[in-house]
């Protein structure tokens, strides 16, 4: 970084850079499309369609410019890192955009302003995208702020009361637990003097300062990070936000920014621990929230009679089995918690898929599930399967992804001795019985009370195929892991 | 042809699943017909099984291909086989599961609400049962052990009685967390376990011969048994052992986990009542002889008193709990816990006539218990009515009921001549030498348990006098009419049972071949982990 920076060397890192930028370009230039087109012409179908097609062609362009070399790629002056790790988050992310965009259009309630609302919801890709791949805390926060600033507009497009009590009350939250997260980088970077924490530098300074601030800056970090994913206990706007938004927002919100968080998180303590050099012990830190966000999580949630705040307490939980993943520390449970989170995202589209389907049929809580499963039974014994996807029992790819993270749990705690990893895993697997008991309440009501639910629709709904689609995704996943697996193994961590 | 029988045997239900799922739902004939076929198919096999078995070359009829092999860079090779075969554990357990799916299926001939869902259900629980007794790789034995919960859950649920929504999730609860012991230490033995057919790579393998072997174990790991891994008061293995054991004690289910069983009997319908009790519970003494005993010797032989102490307490607790039962179902329900007390107590002393006892007591309990629930059954269909009070003399009645009925308590309080006696003699015998051959379980258990056989008399002379002896005459809404004597369906479900019963009582020995090799192996591959663990600690 030192001597001058001359202005041909400046345009080449940015041409350079902008070559291994191109799906971000494509976002980007899809949300100005969109604006552009909303001034001129009306109608969802047509901003489904443009937001299907941006969407498709970032996938595309991440697929081709797959990064197939050791060494990640450092952007535009250090500010981003291109490496596989961030590149299969993105697949991730743009998967859910794109399921996203058809719940959106198929979903009746969302009848006003398409064009700002599928422009936003691109922007929070886009934020997801940069988040994921930021080795900057300017860029961190910006990335950051460019998820919530959407987010926050995303909760309040049902347009009514309630939705903007939500939105208002995400904000609040968001913006302090943003102002938290700035006041611990600020901190760090007093302590340290250097923004980019991917450096060897940036280790090395980590390593020497002993400073107890330095901790306490770190954890005000980290609170940001917590609060994106949900976790425990940063976790009490997510029912109330859940709740007030509409579904196509509330699945993609399950995901998109719970995972973005999860990826940024990963980058960020896996420096902090500087592979077992850090004088403080951020695997325990982990650990202990992981085994609040599975045991808040699970035990709410048990209460809950709305199918949506009953989600919302679930991804708390999920939260909790992402970090457990995470707090194992290792490269491989890195890889599981990979795994994990595309087998979560593929499940709870499912999940949320169906729940818009019925929430269009007139089924708002619990109760009302009554009896739906002998008039519609395809959507009731996907949801089903679904749901037992999210406990995690055979035969799905829930039991496998779950088998993987207690696996490295295992492994790690056998290489550290640490019992509190131990004492992660008996949280983990009790609460996954815990769990049983609220994801059981949708089939539950459907299947075994009567009820005078009386629609009954055809088989051949393009919800079905989807649905059909992602059980047969989460079925294949189980039974031979290796198709996900081996793609995901050829990441690399060189953070 | 010859080594593709277990799998027939295994996927047979699945695919007439799979046609009946093409069926419209009106057509309430075709379900009971397809799955009927089903079961003889399956039955059919089951006999060609038998004729091909040999009872001294252990485990048979092997097919082994591969599932799941998943590279994973420097952490090694995760492989899960399709790894079925029988030996002289696994062979009864299969023969039970087929002939009492079969009678199942024509005891549930007059069920006719929603008869879609429920063949469809009964036959994949049919496969999934059939799986998990001949899966000899963990990761298939745990997919069918959970596969299980589900259709058993809406079979409950769904088809039960008044209290059934409690009562199944109160089941599918107790049992999932059963499972999830399991599953912990699952885990632990594939990470810990190497597999030696591909030397060179590290492989870690979920074949359970392979976690026999204390050889596999890579050194270092948590489990290893050379090298003791201390947590809290016990050694790593101890505690992977009390997993296993609590897992399958809670399927088995032995005091003070049994708490589920007589809610989740007196709410099923009697065909899946039937499955409960002379399947499902299987599974836990199966589990603890194929996975807990084998894997951790030493730890078993460590908390084999203990064992053997719960299972007296079954016994006797489960005995009490039916002579003070006023519903006959909740009554067999009890004395099913206390039937498989005898069960644990023939394991824990590890003698080749407590095993063979304990496995011959499955067996015997499977058909009896099969035949109990049954004619509770025939009862509660005409009566609608299980209370125990509200009966006298029905012998006038219905006279071959009762001599079914007498059967059917005589041989399960184990009177000579009937097969529940042969099982609970060698359990007798086992836990008696026990205490001089290898001083695991004190002889005064086994003093105690015999009590268990008082009680059972009791329990069972006692409700044949208040409801079959006496003077005619029944409470509630309804009148004498209702109790006709059994008819020819009824007939064809009980009398196969019976007859087992019998036979199974007077000639026990070509039986007791097929297990005896079993049992004498675990004995002996038990006792000796004991000595190669004391010379090297």
């Amino acid at each position: 970084m030192s001597g001058e920076i001359t202005l041909p060397d400046t345009i080449e890192v940015i041409t350079e850079s902008a070559a291994q930028f191109v799906p971000e370009l494509i976002l980007t230039s899809g949300i100005l499309v969109l604006i552009c087109v909303g001034l001129l012409r009306r109608g969802k179908s047509l901003f489904s369609i443009l937001s299907a097609i941006v969407f498709t062609a970032s996938l595309t362009t991440i697929l081709i410019h797959w990064p197939t070399d050791e060494v990640p790629r450092l952007l535009f002056f250090d500010m981003l890192k291109a490496d596989s790790f961030s590149s299969y988050l993105k697949i991730i992310f743009d998967v859910s955009g794109l399921l996203t965009v058809w719940m959106s259009w198929s979903n009746h309630k969302l009848s006003q302003r398409h064009s700002e609302y599928f422009a936003i919801l691109m922007a929070v890709v886009l934020g997801a995208h940069l988040l994921v791949m930021s080795v900057n805390f300017a860029m961190v926060f910006i990335s950051l702020e460019l998820i919530s600033i959407g987010s926050y507009v995303l909760v309040g497009f049902a347009f009514s009361k309630k939705a903007s009590e939500g939105s208002l009350k995400y904000f609040l939250f968001g913006s302090v637990s943003s102002a938290i997260m700035l006041y611990g980088m600020t901190m760090i970077y007093g302590l340290t003097g250097m923004m980019n924490f991917s450096t060897i530098d940036f280790a090395m300074q980590l390593i020497n300062t002993r400073s107890s601030l330095l901790f306490i800056a770190a954890l005000m970090t980290l609170g940001g990070f917590f609060f994106k994913v949900a976790a425990t206990p940063f976790h009490p706007w997510a029912p109330d936000v859940y709740e007030a938004a509409p579904m196509p927002v509330v699945a993609f919100f399950s995901v998109v920014p719970k995972l973005a968080g999860i990826g940024i998180l990963t980058r960020f303590i896996l420096v902090l621990g500087v592979s077992g050099h850090s004088s403080y012990d951020w695997q325990t830190l982990i650990s202990i929230v992981a085994m609040l966000s599975l045991t808040v999580g699970n035990f709410s949630a048990l209460w809950q009679k709305n199918p949506k705040r009953l989600m919302a307490y679930s991804s708390i939980a999920q939260t909790g089995f992402l970090l457990t993943a995470l707090s194992s520390f290792m490269d491989q449970g890195v890889q599981f918690m990979l795994f994990y989170a595309s087998v979560y995202a593929l499940v709870n589209f499912l999940v949320f898929i169906y729940l818009q389907y019925f929430e269009s049929q007139g089924i708002h809580s619990l109760e009302s599930f009554s009896g739906v499963g002998k008039t519609t039974l395809i959507p009731s014994v996907f949801i089903l399967i679904g749901l037992i996807a999210l406990t995690g029992l055979p035969p799905t790819a829930g039991f496998t992804s779950k088998l993987f993270v207690f696996s490295s749990l295992w492994e790690s705690y056998q290489a550290s001795g640490k019992s509190i990893l131990l004492w992660l895993m008996v949280f983990g697997l009790l609460n996954t019985v815990i769990s049983l008991f609220y994801y059981l309440r949708i089939p539950y009501f459907a299947f075994i009370k009567h009820g005078t639910f009386q629609v009954k629709t055809d088989f051949l709904r393009f919800e079905n195929l989807l649905g059909l689609l992602l059980v047969l995704a989460i079925l294949i996943l189980f039974f031979n892991p290796g198709l996900l697996m081996g793609w995901i193994n050829k990441i690399n961590f060189v953070l | 042809m010859q080594n593709l029988l277990l799998s027939f045997l295994l996927f047979t239900p699945l695919v007439a699943a799979s046609i009946a799922l093409f069926i419209p739902p009106g057509a309430a004939k075709g379900f009971r017909y397809i799955t009927l076929t089903s079961n003889i198919i399956q039955l059919a096999l089951l006999l060609m099984v038998i004729i091909g078995y040999h009872s001294r070359d252990g485990i048979q009829f092997i097919e082994k291909k591969s599932w799941i092999t998943l590279d994973l860079g420097p952490w090694g090779v995760l492989q899960a086989e399709y790894f079925v075969g029988v030996d002289g554990l696994s062979l009864p357990m299969v023969i039970l599961s087929v002939v009492i799916m079969l009678i199942t299926t024509i005891s549930s001939w007059t069920i006719d609400k929603n008869v879609k869902g429920y063949f469809l259900l009964l036959l994949i629980l049919n496969s999934a049962i059939i799986g998990s007794f001949i899966a000899l790789d963990f990761l298939l034995f745990y997919l069918c052990f959970e596969f299980m919960l589900l259709p058993m859950f809406f079979l409950i649920a769904i088809w039960g009685g008044p209290r059934r929504e409690y009562a199944s999730i109160k089941f599918f609860l107790y049992t999932l967390l059963g499972s999830i012991f399991i599953l912990i230490v699952m885990i632990g033995l594939y990470i810990s376990v190497h597999s030696p057919e591909s030397p060179g790579r590290l492989v870690h393998s979920f074949n359970m011969l392979h976690m026999k072997d204390e050889s596999n174990f890579i050194s270092g790991t948590i489990l290893d048994p050379h090298n003791v891994w201390n947590i809290g008061p016990f050694a790593a293995r101890q505690w992977a052992f009390l997993l296993l054991f609590i897992g399958f004690a809670i399927k088995l289910p032995m005091v003070p986990f049994h708490t589920w069983l007589p809610d989740a009997h007196v709410e099923a319908p009697t065909p899946i009542s039937v499955v409960l009790a002379a399947l499902l519970l299987k599974l836990g003494g199966y589990g603890l002889l194929r996975i807990a005993y084998p894997i951790f010797p030493e730890a078993a032989l460590y908390f084999g008193w203990f064992v053997g102490l719960m299972g007296v307490i079954s016994i006797i607790y489960g005995g009490l709990n039916a002579m003070a039962s006023h519903d006959l179902k909740r009554l067999i329900a009890y004395s099913s816990v206390s039937h498989m007390g005898f069960v644990l107590l023939g394991i824990a002393s590890v003698t080749a006539e407590g095993i063979a006892g304990g496995v011959y007591q499955l067996f015997s309990h499977g058909i009896l218990s099969g035949m109990l629930f049954l004619l509770a059954g025939v009862l509660y269909d005409r009566t609608h009515d299980r209370n125990i009070d509200n009966y006298s003399g029905l012998y006038r009645k219905m006279p071959s009921y009762t001599s079914m009925i007498i059967i059917a308590f005589f041989a399960s309080m184990g009177l000579p001549g009937f097969s529940g006696f042969i099982a609970e003699i060698m359990v007798f015998l086992g836990a008696f030498k026990s205490g001089s051959i290898n001083g695991i379980l004190h002889e005064s258990l086994a003093i105690i348990s015999t009590s268990g056989l008082i009680i059972a008399a009791t329990y069972y002379l006692w409700t044949l006098q208040r409801m079959f002896f006496g003077p005619f005459h029944i409470k509630g809404n309804h009148t004498g009419e209702v109790l006709v004597d059994l008819d020819r369906r009824e007939y064809l479900m009980l009398l196969p049972l019976a007859a087992a019963a019998i036979v199974f009582g007077i000639y026990p020995q070509p039986m007791i071949s097929v297990i005896d090799p079993f049992a004498s192996d675990l004995a002996q591959f038990i006792m000796n982990a004991r000595q190669s663990i004391t010379i090297n600690p």
